[in-house]
């Protein structure tokens, strides 16, 4: 007759009260990351290999050598950049999924930029960033207008966008602006339109600055200007932002649209830095690792930086994991997986124990 | 005589806070025995540790002298309690019967026996005189039916012992007075009822005993007829509050906010305001009175600029508002206490100082070159927190820590320390304990002594009695009737509320 749930206090809800936010929620990932660690120790025992020895070597091969931190490095900085874009939505309260299919459309706008003008070194490249943030902001402006204008859920129209985003780059690619004798890419970009590299040794380039500055700017932005202070509170609770004032349609236009801008730069410092060119595929799932890292990090910008040089390690290593252990790399994909898993049950968890704390603090 | 319930020497601690201390408390079976005491006081945690929702840390609980361990609600049930909740838990779009049988449906062939539920429900409600219509869905419901349905529900489960946890908060003086006719009922049946409430009035009214509870701990338990008001406002404060009517100076002030024939349309399209006209002068308290769900909820949104009317207009200061938004009504001035704090009133999720700052970040001094002056708000906050009396640790501690009394203060010293000319004030003591209460009403006479225009909305009669200089009732969403407070009665309120002569539409 009753839900008891709905009335139990957490009896841990005051206990945890003397630890910082921060702290409580970091132990949350770790046992989100421990649990994913454990379900990808069981697959690996399935195939046969053991887990230590394909840990170590995925460690190996993240780590193990200069370079070799700098493929995971270099691995990281489109998902630190896409995590950033999928946080600018999550604290206000949206959910751009389709940080992937904005990625591609930056990806090929800075590409095009790259290789049909000729601009003096610097501008060239600041032009062609310019053009995947516009190209990101573009692609997820359809979805924005409708969620702010009709309610249209975000979640749906993001994710549908990413496959049309996926599909028109790759006819561009093949169709129009193919390289003659080349496989599915386009011709390469002019020189001066390279982000500039870090070290001799591997493609790191300043794409990773980028990140780390613009996850520093949006955490400062949400915590220090009046904007970002609208931002958060309509992500933690809306109808309280509307009654304060905050024009919330706008916002979630505005919100949305920055999202996507910074999805596309991801997309854009990936061609400019790594790739120089477009290539059908070419970011096969940084998108969507992004979004995960977010909700890793809980919407936190600094947290992103953290969860996607995980990701990136995660990635790097898997490279040297393939070649030496019978492991294939799709057990990354498992243990993001579980990754993905833990960390929605978490959600529900975090969800329903701030309701009933906020019912159980009615009055005892 | 054995009692129906017995808790000895309960003890029950969140952390560091003891929400329950060495409780014993005994309940006669046959009696109404009411549960009072301030909000924080331990109240609803002793019932939820009755009920098996909470397990204590100390203490036994035995019922009709069997010592019982309270493991699970489901015990509680098996054991003939029955708790009805300040916030219902019906399903909106099922019918009454639905409602009741859920989770113990009657099965015929493997079927729900829809007939055989309304039958039940019929035989249920006649024996209890609780009148409802099985077949009714629960959204078409008025509160008070629907608090019948949830304690239907109870009795259909069988129980002897029915716990209401403030039955009254959402109800008008006569479905109020029609509750305590049932529960009388239920004890001339031998049955137990335990009520908790804030208002003292129908305690007196209703309760055969008293218990009071004060910081967690027992202050008395007594038979009602040897106590008075005043008695028991001491047992449960320590001091004496005052309800009386609030002196004032005489008014004449302009006219701040006009409402020129405003038509609006509730969430589900219904037109729930038709023709309201009102205004409110400088230094002038007006009281909106109304049984729920007759307009008044659309009006605080209209005025606070939450719902576009769909006919009419509001001026404030003799300008009439092009846009119906919020930013814009809080430019014109309006500073507004929503009825809903936690889902409108603060950020739960955020500090003191974060929830102060709403509706001011682009203001100075708190902000400038959109940069939010943190030190500035937190030293704001901080004189708020001593203003108002909050009881908090400091001006970071989480809103969703506070009880419901300090964080209606902290909505309240929000809105009040606006230099506004106009303030909507909407439910602001609702779930309030005195102490606060009387804090809240000092600062809205205060506003008003000071020149601000003042609508109140109240479902507190005797609070708009005690504070508005006119008094309006609403009636199906239009204005039913003036009264002046200083001549009128609670009774002739409640009969404008139930819409004078026409008929009330709240029966089933």
């Amino acid at each position: 007759m009753t839900l008891p749930s709905d009335n139990k206090p957490a009896p841990d809800a005051l206990k945890t009260q003397g630890m910082p936010q921060w702290a409580e929620q970091l132990i949350g990932q770790a046992i989100a990351v421990g649990i994913s660690i454990i379900g990808g120790a069981v697959i690996i025992l399935l195939v046969g290999e053991s887990p230590l020895h394909v840990f170590a070597t995925l460690l190996r091969g993240a780590f193990g050598s200069w370079e070799r931190t700098a493929g995971s490095l270099l691995q990281a900085t489109p998902i630190i950049i896409a995590g950033v874009a999928a946080c600018v939505a999550l604290r206000g309260g949206l959910f751009n999924i389709g940080v992937e299919g904005q990625l591609y459309m930056g990806g090929f706008a800075a590409a095009w930029v790259g290789f049909s003008f000729a601009l003096p070194a610097g501008l060239h490249v600041l032009v062609a960033m310019a053009a995947a943030i516009v190209a990101g902001a573009l692609w997820i402006a359809l979805p924005a207008f409708f969620r702010a204008r009709f309610g249209t859920n975000e979640v749906v129209s993001t994710i549908l966008s990413n496959y049309v985003a996926v599909l028109i780059t790759s006819y561009l690619t093949i169709s129009v602006f193919k390289r003659p004798g080349g496989w599915s890419e386009t011709e390469p970009i002019a020189p001066t339109a390279y982000l500039p590299q870090i070290s001799d040794v591997s493609r790191l380039n300043i794409g990773l600055f980028i990140g780390i500055a613009l996850a520093i700017g949006l955490h400062l932005f949400l915590t220090r200007t009046s904007a970002g202070y609208s931002v958060s509170a309509m992500g933690t609770n809306v109808k309280f932002a509307e009654y304060g004032g905050v024009s919330i349609r706008r916002n979630i236009l505005v919100i949305l649209l920055c999202s996507g801008a910074v999805g596309g730069l991801a997309g854009g410092v990936e061609t400019l830095g790594v790739h120089h060119r477009f290539m059908e595929g070419f970011a096969p799932g940084f998108g969507f690792d992004g979004v995960i890292a977010a909700l890793l990090a809980n919407g936190s910008p600094i947290g992103v930086i953290g969860t996607a040089l995980f990701f990136g390690a995660l990635r790097a290593g898997s490279l040297l994991m393939e070649v030496e252990t019978n492991a294939s790399r799709e057990v990354i994909t498992v243990f993001q997986a579980f990754i993905i898993l833990c960390v929605s049950a978490q959600i529900l968890i975090r969800r329903r124990r701030d309701s009933t704390q906020g019912e159980r603090r009615w009055k005892f | 005589m054995t009692f129906a319930i017995e808790m000895t020497g309960v003890t029950k601690r969140f952390g560091a806070v003891v929400a329950n201390r060495n409780v014993s408390f005994g309940v006669r079976q046959g009696e109404i025995h009411a549960l009072v005491g301030e909000n924080g006081a331990g109240k609803t945690t002793l019932m939820n540790v009755l009920f098996g929702l909470v397990q204590p840390d100390e203490g036994t609980i035995r019922i009709n002298g069997q010592t019982v361990v309270m493991d699970s609600p489901r015990r509680a049930i098996a054991l003939g309690l029955g708790m009805v909740h300040q916030h219902f838990k019906l399903v909106p779009s099922l019918t009454v019967a639905e409602n009741i049988f859920l989770g113990m449906e009657i099965v015929r062939g493997g079927l729900i026996d829809r007939k055989a539920q309304s039958e039940k429900t019929r035989q249920i409600s006649a024996e209890f005189g609780l009148k409802v219509d099985p077949d009714r869905r629960v959204s078409e419901l008025s509160v008070g039916i629907e608090q019948r349905v949830e304690i239907l529900k109870v009795l259909a489960r069988g129980a002897k012992i029915v716990i209401l946890d403030e039955p009254t908060a959402v109800l008008t003086p006569q479905e109020s007075r029609e509750l305590f006719r049932i529960l009388r009922r239920f004890a001339d049946a031998g049955m137990t009822v335990i009520f908790i409430s804030h208002h003292l009035s129908e305690v007196m009214e209703v309760s055969d005993t008293v218990t009071v509870l004060r910081d967690g701990a027992v202050v008395g338990t007594r038979p009602t007829r040897e106590l008075n008001e005043d008695e028991l406002v001491r047992m449960m404060v320590g001091r004496n509050v005052n309800f009386d009517r609030r002196p004032r100076k005489a008014i004449s002030g302009r006219t701040v906010i006009e409402l020129k024939e405003i038509c609006a349309r509730d969430a589900r399209g219904v037109l729930a305001l038709r023709d309201v006209n009102l205004t409110v002068r400088s230094g002038e308290i007006v009281g909106i009175v109304g049984v729920d769900g007759n307009g008044q909820t659309e009006l605080a949104e209209v005025i606070a600029g939450l719902r576009a009317p769909s006919h009419g207009e509001i001026a404030v200061n003799g300008i009439t508002i092009a846009e119906s938004h919020p930013r814009a009504m809080r430019e014109a001035g309006l500073a507004h206490v929503p009825a809903d704090r936690l889902a409108r009133g603060v950020d739960a999720s955020a500090s003191i100082s974060a929830n102060i700052l709403m509706g001011r970040q682009y203001a100075q001094p708190w902000a400038g070159r959109g940069l939010i002056r943190w030190g500035r708000v937190r030293e704001f906050a901080r004189g708020l927190i001593k203003r108002f009396d909050i009881r908090a640790r400091n001006e970071k501690t989480l809103v969703k820590t506070l009880s419901g009394g300090n964080m209606q203060k902290v909505v309240v010293a929000r809105e009040f320390s606006r230099e506004t000319p106009f303030l909507l004030v909407d439910q602001p003591t609702r779930g309030v304990d005195i102490g606060a209460m009387e804090r809240i009403h000092d600062e809205i006479m205060l506003k008003r002594d000071q020149g601000a225009a003042i609508l109140l909305i109240s479902v507190q009669i005797d609070e708009v009695l005690a504070l508005a200089d006119r008094i309006l009732v609403m009636f199906a969403g239009r204005i039913s009737g003036e009264v002046d407070p200083e001549k009128t009665t609670e009774d002739e309120i409640g009969l404008l509320m139930a819409g004078g002569a026409e008929r009330p539409r709240a029966a089933a």
